[in-house]
């Protein structure tokens, strides 16, 4: 397994980057395995405290990903999870888990490529510890 | 409702620390409505302490709770057998509750997790601001619903210090309104402005009566 | 007792061969909940589907977890097996170990589709079921606004058995239709429109008018609203099950385009046709008038049917010289293509600039410098008049309304935030629905099909099947529920109000009617006090400790 068993949990919103990873596995595109997806309806169900868990269950990285900007089904969802990303963030800090280990992605339900190069690019980062 | 804030999380763990077991137990009531201490931080500070005992390499095992009103005796009463289990308690609460709890628990260390800061209300999403100073003896009717003591940087009580900006705001904090001009434009569109007239003595606040005492009339 | 749960593999035909099914089977059949484990070749045909039927009623499972293709292509259909067999349809839970694992690594993914799984069975043990039930709609519509939009959503609401109530601000209805000259393209005029229209609600037992009244109040929400009505200084509350809002625009030159003077030599649209339609003998004849267009943004459908329609109108009354300035022309509009050909063949002039014109007075003529994008050269030309142009703009109201029921509205004040999934008629709010020019600057062939759109997703929505939901699928705990209305103020959907419980506390209740399920309640309520089955804190934190968990 890539990145010595270390694992990223992607949170997918079902409108758009669920979407996305199916279909990239449909077009054949590859990634790396040690992501887990979580199907959630929104963005913005996901809250500060399911992303502190995670780290604390094991994850070395977390993903929210939802709609872009303007597109988001219940209109704030996708924002939401941003700002909170952003305390999750300041909340690791304060824990001394650095390094932009939870990251906001904003997808259309057909950017497949775009869903392999964000796993990949979270993947590379968790490697450097 | 009262206003509260967490406390940094390094200040949080210097307390806590060489206590390997302890109990982490938030407020139902004005903490949770501010989102400082209810059964949601409850859950994320646990989880950063956590976090960060495992990443020190230290032992910490945590009890989480959550108490409906932290300051009523009969209800952090609850607690007891689970406070049996733990060394210390970090109480979410604000510093009544932790005072409360204190009292109740004599021989176990507690710890605040939040600074308790004022008496205040929603402005917008997660907004609170302070509204009332507590001070005793409340001139609202005189001042059109507006505190001075509170919203006035000076604490004036009798009209605006000469100093106000341009704009309405006031001459220490270009960000704040000026609390006299509010009070003046509330008043004059109530008809009342009359009562501006009226004269405040400055407040004593050398004799202030510590802790602060009320009694009620039986039901 | 443990839940006892029925486990389905399918490897697609035999097609997905980096995962050894019998090694999954073997680890999880360990498990003490796990009642069976059955490797299926292709759930999804009919034999998949006798497969699940007759093991889950020989053995007696309670939950169902299914590791297959994306729940995107299977869910339904598993559900509404499940619910044929007698289980309830939400104690389900899926693992996508096709597209979403075998598909998308090279390598042998079975560590992976193992733990997929052990993800779905940790779920599955917390599911709770969820009934579907009719919840009591009210079935009347309100419409707000007695212009074309509102009256024609009245009339087709109506012919298809639905009562409706008109609140029109004015004193008659008509809105446009009143003001209006004529449409381009249409043979009837707006004035007999009206009249026909009106004559046809007067016939209408269905149709309730109130004029010179207004919305005062709404509360409540889909299938309830409340609403206050307030008509000759009274209020009055109703009750109706949708709304629609169909309130019309204004037209308004915007002063940062033009500065029109009275019997200055810029006019407006209406001046104009007034002159045309009744010359004054003593004025000169303007030998050359010029129209601008789309100066300061491009949302100018309806001011370029007015400026064709008018330039036409110029060389048919006065045969002078007629100019258009324009960056772009909006000819999507039936018949527009057609017109802007015509005034082509009759001699109109159209230059396209880049950047706004320059527009002076001179000499008592108005020049207007502006270089022509496809003459790539600077161009002055004087008018004797210039022809300003007018924006379409919501109603006056628009945005008071607009927050009264806690609306978005466009940058532009129209309603319906600039949200694809909203388009046509919807609003973020269930049973709220936008028709013709309050949502934007449209022609009368696309309001008509708003209020199609609207009455159908109405009609719909009153359907005993429009009734039915999932019964609490998201609900406040009363117990934990502190009223600090946090869910309230932000639900994007507004589903959330506060209500007594037991004559007593205030508690947030979610309607199901209104709630779109998304769960951002859930995941701001600081005391933790909502649940959304299915996608519960507990359930998603159980996906999260089978990732921890390993082998």
């Amino acid at each position: 397994m890539t990145g010595q068993n270390k694992k990223i949990i992607a949170f997918c919103c079902a409108e758009s980057a669920y979407r996305a990873a199916d279909r990239a596995g449909r077009l054949g595109i590859h990634y790396p395995d040690n992501v887990r997806v979580i199907r959630v309806p929104c963005a913005g169900r996901v809250s500060v405290l399911h992303i502190l868990k995670a780290f604390e269950k094991g994850a070395a990285g977390v993903l929210v990903m939802g709609c872009q900007e303007g597109a988001c089904r219940h209109l704030t969802g996708n924002i939401r999870a941003k700002e909170r990303a952003k305390y999750a963030e300041d909340l690791l800090k304060e824990v001394g888990i650095n390094g932009q280990r939870v990251k906001v992605v904003n997808f259309g339900p057909d950017m497949a490529q775009k869903f392999a190069r964000e796993i990949e690019e979270m993947v590379e980062k968790i490697k450097e510890e | 409702m009262v206003i509260a804030e967490r406390k940094p999380l390094g200040e949080i763990r210097n307390m806590l620390a060489g206590y390997k077991r302890i109990l982490v137990v938030g407020c139902g009531t004005c903490v949770t409505i501010c989102w400082a201490g209810g059964e949601k931080e409850v859950g994320i500070l646990s989880s950063q302490l956590r976090l960060a005992s495992s990443k020190d390499g230290n032992e910490l095992s945590i009890i989480e709770a959550v108490v409906e009103r932290q300051c009523e005796k009969e209800m952090v009463e609850e607690l007891r057998d689970k406070v049996q289990e733990v060394d210390a308690i970090l109480s979410m609460g604000c510093g009544v509750g932790v005072q409360t709890i204190a009292d109740i628990f004599e021989e176990k260390p507690i710890f605040p997790a939040l600074n308790t800061t004022f008496i205040g209300m929603p402005e917008a999403e997660g907004l609170w601001t302070e509204k009332c100073g507590a001070c005793g003896d409340c001139l609202l009717y005189w001042t059109g619903g507006i505190c001075p003591v509170v919203r006035c940087a000076k604490g004036l009580l009798n009209g605006p210090c000469g100093g106000t900006r341009k704009g309405g705001k006031c001459e220490i904090d270009p960000e704040k309104d000026c609390a006299w001009v509010l009070i003046y434009r509330r008043l004059e569109r109530q008809g009342r402005l009359d009562l501006m007239r009226k004269y405040y003595e400055p407040k004593n606040y050398r004799a202030v009566k510590r802790p602060g005492k009320v009694q009620a009339m039986q039901a | 007792m443990p839940v006892k749960i029925g486990l389905f593999l399918c490897d697609c035909g035999g097609s997905l061969r980096n995962i050894d099914f019998p090694k999954i089977r073997e680890n999880l059949a360990k498990l003490e909940d796990i009642a069976f484990v059955k490797i299926s070749h292709n759930l999804c045909l009919e034999e998949g589907e006798k497969a699940i039927a007759s093991r889950i009623l020989g053995e007696n499972v309670i939950r169902v977890v299914i590791a297959a293709c994306s729940p995107e292509l299977c869910e339904d259909k598993f559900m509404r097996l499940l619910e044929g067999l007698g289980l309830n349809p939400n104690l389900l839970s899926i693992a996508n170990i096709r597209e979403q694992c075998s598909w998308a690594h090279e390598r042998d993914v079975t560590k992976k589709a193992l733990e997929l799984i052990r993800m779905a069975v940790n779920k599955a043990r917390l599911l709770q079921a969820v009934e579907r039930g009719e919840v009591p709609v009210n079935k009347e519509v309100l419409v707000v606004g007695g212009g074309f939009s509102g009256v024609k959503s009245a009339l087709e609401l109506s012919q298809l058995g639905i009562r409706t109530t008109i609140v029109e601000r004015e004193s008659a209805l008509g809105g446009k239709l009143r003001e209006l000259g004529g449409f381009y393209g249409v043979e009837t005029s707006p004035k007999e429109m009206l009249g026909s229209m009106i004559k046809a609600i007067e016939e209408d037992k269905n149709i309730e008018v109130l004029t010179s009244a207004e919305v005062a109040r709404v509360q409540g929400g889909a299938g309830d609203f409340t609403v206050r009505i307030r008509k000759g200084g009274k209020e009055s509350s109703r009750s109706f099950g949708a709304i629609i809002f169909a309130t019309g625009y204004r037209t308004e030159i915007l002063p940062q385009d033009f500065e029109v003077e009275p019997g200055g030599n810029i006019i407006s649209q209406q001046k104009l046709v007034q002159m045309l339609q009744a010359p004054k003998k003593s004025e000169r004849r303007p030998e050359t008038i010029g129209f601008a267009l789309d100066f300061s943004d491009e949302n100018c459908r309806l001011p370029t049917l007015s400026t064709l329609n008018n330039a036409l109108l110029v060389k048919e009354k006065l045969g002078s010289e007629v100019y258009v300035f324009c960056k772009n022309l909006k000819v999507d509009s039936e018949g527009a293509e057609k017109l802007y050909q015509e005034a082509r063949d009759r001699g109109v002039v159209f230059l396209k600039f880049e950047k706004p014109p320059q527009i002076y007075g001179e000499n008592g003529q108005v020049k207007v410098e502006a270089k022509d994008v496809l003459l790539g050269e600077e161009v002055t030309l004087l008018c004797d008049l210039l022809v300003a142009e007018e924006k379409t703009l919501p109603s006056e109201g628009t945005e008071s309304l607009s927050s009264m029921l806690n609306l978005e509205i466009d940058s532009r004040g129209f309603y319906q935030a600039e949200n694809i999934h909203l388009y046509p008629v919807a609003s973020e709010r269930k049973g709220i629905y936008f028709v013709g020019n309050c949502r934007g600057d449209l022609d009368l062939a696309r309001a008509s099909t708003d209020v199609s759109s609207a009455v159908m997703n109405i009609y719909e929505f009153l359907s005993p099947e429009g009734a039915i939901v999932e019964v609490e699928k998201v609900k406040a705990d009363p117990q934990k529920c502190r009223a600090c209305l946090t869910c309230i103020r932000i639900c994007p959907h507004k589903a959330i109000q506060l209500v007594r419980v037991d004559s007593e506390k205030w508690v947030a209740k979610i309607y199901d009617l209104a709630c779109d399920r998304c769960g951002i309640c859930a995941a701001i309520c600081p005391a933790k006090a909502i649940k959304f089955e299915g996608y519960s804190d507990e359930q998603i934190l159980a996906e999260v400790e089978a990732i921890g968990e390993g082998l």
